[in-house]
């Protein structure tokens, strides 16, 4: 018993010492990178740097996009944001912290090749991919939609799901999409909601999780996760809508306190480079740099129709709308 | 030595348990309270949340959820409790380990496997021809739904808190009722429920703050019901931003410790009117034969486990072993890929495990280590002090955690002052937001324990000379032991699997398990984090078989599943 509780107690310690063994102090060759990619993508995207870089040490804090911002907000208000550098889902939150003057602007980024409504004018914030919202159908289902107007046929009555704008980044742009177009407007929302009753449920995730289980038969889901889980034998199909895909630009930036800003602009030059967005089309994201070929399988960049969309008029719109669909359907 | 200094080293002690317990419980809540009264965007107090319609509807659906959810988990429990404790029902180590289980399950696991058993694409009413027609609204998603849901989940909170005090029903009084020609039912109303009150209260207090805190089931049911309640509320602003997010926030968690306060001052009712002291350990609880009932009860007890347990884990395991997500498991394509990947590509599952089993463990002792001596004082002196304290413990584990983990970066953000060492990004500021959260869960019990102490043991013991520590260890620590243990064995269940602080407070290897699985789902990748949460499950199994072996060491009724 003695013997015992002394491997025990050695155990416990060298436990210990390996979680103390973890509290590096942050050299000036780190570069702190907050990001809501997926693991494994993050993890190939800071190897692939640090292969470029290998002076660079960077150390990742992965969460969802409002974890990321929840945890960044605590950290200006206690008076010290620790990342160098963002990359999340939307431009809506870094547009946020431009406005309060909190990121950095790196005017010698090569643009040459990004579409304009990729990056910011100022060039505070770059996208580094395109990820659209269109339909996706459990391939059980009966009717084969087409365009976003089917969805408010009565046909589809109580089989949509869709994310929640009041809990997801892009779903929120794609409901201000919506609301903004006279084509479209708060009466097509309504009919989806209301007429139709679609299911608001949190986040991308669950939507693919529903109409991959056939719980419900159509949804509203991001690209690459509608592609990924048809790739892997899901019963999914991914559908461009006539009218065309909503699209977030997953943007990168670097924030003005950074305490290491040349390995930060060194970072975002590598993701918007020729390079890193072949990196990223191996992910299995569409590119935002031109003369990247779109993964396997993906239609081709140019022949994806996106709806056009007014970036600065949605962020002024944006959370109006959120409120506007929280009152209205019940949230 | 003195009576007087043992009495001054009495309240030594109890300073240093007040201090520890201040920091633990006060700090956070202290700190958010002055993010609503003084914004750090500046401005005045955030007010302006208090006058939305939205915010009084969430918190009066939150009321609704919470009073539901608590009785019914109370009825299940005690149901489950009595059966266990006091009848001849068989197999029953095996019957409360099966209820016991569920504890470790995520809430929002528990939650999809059920929204799969009644759903449309259920297999198991498509099996019974039950399943209604595709396109139907699944009845989960209601207010009835949530009920449901977090009664059958935290059930097992009021089972072994109650259970831990039955343990110490003395079978003279039983014996002399039933001699008088009582009833059994009779006996249970009358002599069993009025002794084991204190017990009660406490598990039925765990259960109601729990319902009021928890987020994982209103955000899967209630979301797409259109059913906010406070905690998804709280979530919406976050998700929402702006500068002041965190100030209103803050005063919406104020509203939450509102919710708590009520159920405390009605526990406080509760308990008020009588003296619950009973004398020692029995021998053996007593049981009641239950005759030709029996089998109608077990039946009954294992139909519990079955939906509590049963239902969640196949449903998990079956998504563990398709190649993917709504693929139809068949015999051909049943595939071990998934545990191949995150056992062996996957990098962060090893750290997970280890992170998550040190940061649970420790958690568990110190809370334990820490509830022992200031449980006694609160249930021996009692007063003002310590009844504001027990209050305060009770704020960290009703906030949200991602409220609780934002409470903490604004804490622990700058190097702590006179160390001059942070705990920011390193592990241990999880195992610290993990003390504060989790401290109510062993406090409770134990002091409920301590409650129906009689103290005249104690007395003789300390009138014969007996010091203070020599009192605790000898006299009162066996007593309370099963207690103590129950709430442990919470703490590491609900914190093996925690995701909510930890998913703002982990940093580069120093991971969670909740962390791991989060991450996995978030990608799309539902197959991988099945199979990672399947792996966590099986290896709670194997650490909770483990201390059923080490269990023979300790006093009788500790570990719960040994008779």
């Amino acid at each position: 018993m003695a013997l015992k509780t002394k491997t025990l107690k050695t155990a416990l310690l060298s436990a210990a010492a390996a979680l103390l063994a973890g509290w590096t102090a942050a050299s000036a060759q780190t570069l702190v990178l907050y990001t809501s990619q997926p693991d494994k993508d993050a993890a190939e995207t800071t190897a692939a740097f640090s292969r470029r870089n290998p002076g660079v040490k960077v150390e990742i804090f992965r969460s969802g996009t409002t974890e990321i911002m929840n945890k960044l907000m605590a950290e200006i208000a206690a008076g010290d944001p620790k990342p160098d550098v963002l990359l999340v889902a939307d431009s809506i939150s870094l547009e946020l912290l431009k406005k309060e003057n909190r990121l950095l602007a790196h005017p010698e980024a090569d643009v040459a090749n990004l579409p304009a409504e990729a990056y910011d004018r100022d060039r505070t914030y770059f996208g580094t991919k395109l990820i659209t919202s269109g339909i996706v159908y459990n391939t059980g289902a009966k009717e084969r939609p087409a365009s976003w107007k089917d969805l408010a046929d009565p046909k589809y009555r109580g089989q949509i799901v869709m994310p929640s704008p009041l809990y997801s980044g892009a779903a929120a742009i794609t409901v201000s999409t919506f609301a903004a177009r006279p084509d479209f407007g708060w009466g097509y929302i309504e009919s989806l909601m209301k007429g139709n009753q679609a299911t608001a449920v949190r986040g991308n995730g669950a939507v693919l999780r529903s109409v991959a289980s056939g719980e419900k038969a159509y949804g509203i889901l991001v690209d690459f996760m509608a592609l990924n889980a048809k790739q892997k034998g899901s019963p999914v199909e991914f559908v461009i809508p006539a009218e065309g895909l909503t699209a977030v630009t997953e943007p990168v930036a670097i924030l003005r306190t950074s305490r290491n800003q040349k390995a930060a602009k060194a970072f975002v030059d590598f993701l918007i480079s020729e390079e890193g967005q072949k990196l990223a089309v191996g992910q299995g994201y569409l590119p935002a740099h031109r003369k990247v070929a779109p993964p396997a399988g993906y239609p081709s960049v140019d022949s994806l129709r996106i709806m056009p969309m007014d970036m600065a008029g949605l962020l002024a719109t944006i959370e109006a709308d959120k409120k506007r669909f929280a009152d209205s359907f019940g949230q | 030595m003195g009576a007087s200094t043992g009495r001054g080293r009495e309240d030594w002690l109890l300073a240093a348990l007040v201090a520890v317990t201040a920091v633990l419980a006060v700090a956070p809540v202290l700190r958010l309270l002055l993010e609503s009264a003084f914004p750090s965007a500046g401005g005045g107090p955030a007010v302006a949340v208090l006058s939305q319609p939205a915010t009084w509807n969430a918190a009066r659906r939150t009321l609704e959820t919470t009073l539901g959810g608590t009785l019914l988990a109370a009825a299940i429990g005690c149901v489950m409790a009595l059966l266990a404790a006091l009848t001849d029902v068989r197999a029953r180590p095996l019957l409360v380990f099966g209820f016991v289980l569920p504890l470790m399950i995520p809430p929002q696991v528990t939650a999809i496997a059920w929204l799969q058993v009644f759903g449309p694409a259920s297999p198991l009413l498509k099996m019974l021809d039950l399943a209604p027609p595709l396109g139907t609204r699944n009845p989960l998603y209601t207010r009835e739904g949530i009920i449901l849901l977090l009664g059958v989940h935290y059930a097992p909170l009021v089972f072994l808190t109650l259970r831990a005090g039955l343990r110490r029903l003395p079978r003279d009084f039983v014996e002399a009722a039933l001699a008088t020609g009582a009833s059994p039912l009779r006996v249970v109303s009358t002599v069993i429920v009025p002794i084991m009150m204190p017990s009660l209260v406490a598990g039925v207090m765990l259960t109601m703050v729990s319902c009021v805190g928890n987020f994982g089931i209103p955000a899967l049911l209630g979301i797409p019901g259109g059913y906010t309640v406070l905690t998804t509320l709280i979530y919406q602003r976050l998700a929402g931003l702006g500068p002041r997010v965190l100030s209103d926030v803050a005063t919406l968690s104020v509203l939450i410790g509102l919710i708590v306060l009520v159920g405390i001052w009605l526990q406080a009712r509760l308990l008020a009117r009588a003296d619950y002291r009973i004398g020692g350990t029995s021998a053996d609880p007593p049981r009641f034969e239950l005759g030709r009932w029996r089998p109608a009860a077990e039946a009954l007890a294992w139909g519990l486990v079955l939906f509590t347990f049963v239902l969640p884990m196949l449903a998990m395991v079956l998504t563990s072993l398709v190649p993917a997500y709504g693929v139809k498991l068949t015999a051909a394509n049943a595939t071990l890929e998934n545990y191949r990947f995150v056992m062996f590509d996957h990098g962060p599952t090893r750290r997970a495990f280890v992170n998550s089993f040190l940061l649970s463990a420790g958690a568990a002792l110190a809370l334990v280590a820490l509830s022992l001596p200031l449980g006694w004082f609160m249930a021996r002196r009692g007063g003002r002090l310590l009844g504001a304290l027990a209050f305060a413990s009770e704020l960290p584990y009703a906030l949200p955690g991602v409220v609780l983990a934002i409470a903490c970066i604004l804490l622990f953000l700058k190097p702590l002052p006179l160390l001059g060492f942070g705990l920011y990004n390193t592990v241990w500021i999880i195992l610290v937001a993990y003390l504060m959260r989790f401290l109510i869960l062993v406090l409770r019990p134990v002091v409920g324990a301590y409650q129906q102490l009689d103290r005249s043991y104690e007395e003789a013991a300390q009138m014969a000379g007996a010091r203070f520590a020599f009192r605790q260890r000898t006299i009162a620590l066996p007593m309370v032991a099963p207690a103590a243990a129950a709430g442990a064995l919470i703490v590491f269940l609900t914190a093996f699997n925690e995701l909510t602080v930890s998913a703002l407070l982990w940093s580069s290897g120093a991971e969670t398990l909740g962390v791991a699985v989060f991450s996995l789902e978030q990608g799309g990748d539902s197959t991988y984090a099945a199979a990672l949460a399947g792996l966590s499950v099986v290896v709670t199994i194997a650490i909770m078989a483990a201390t059923s072996l080490a269990g023979r060491r300790m006093p009788k009724g500790v570990v719960p599943w040994r008779d």
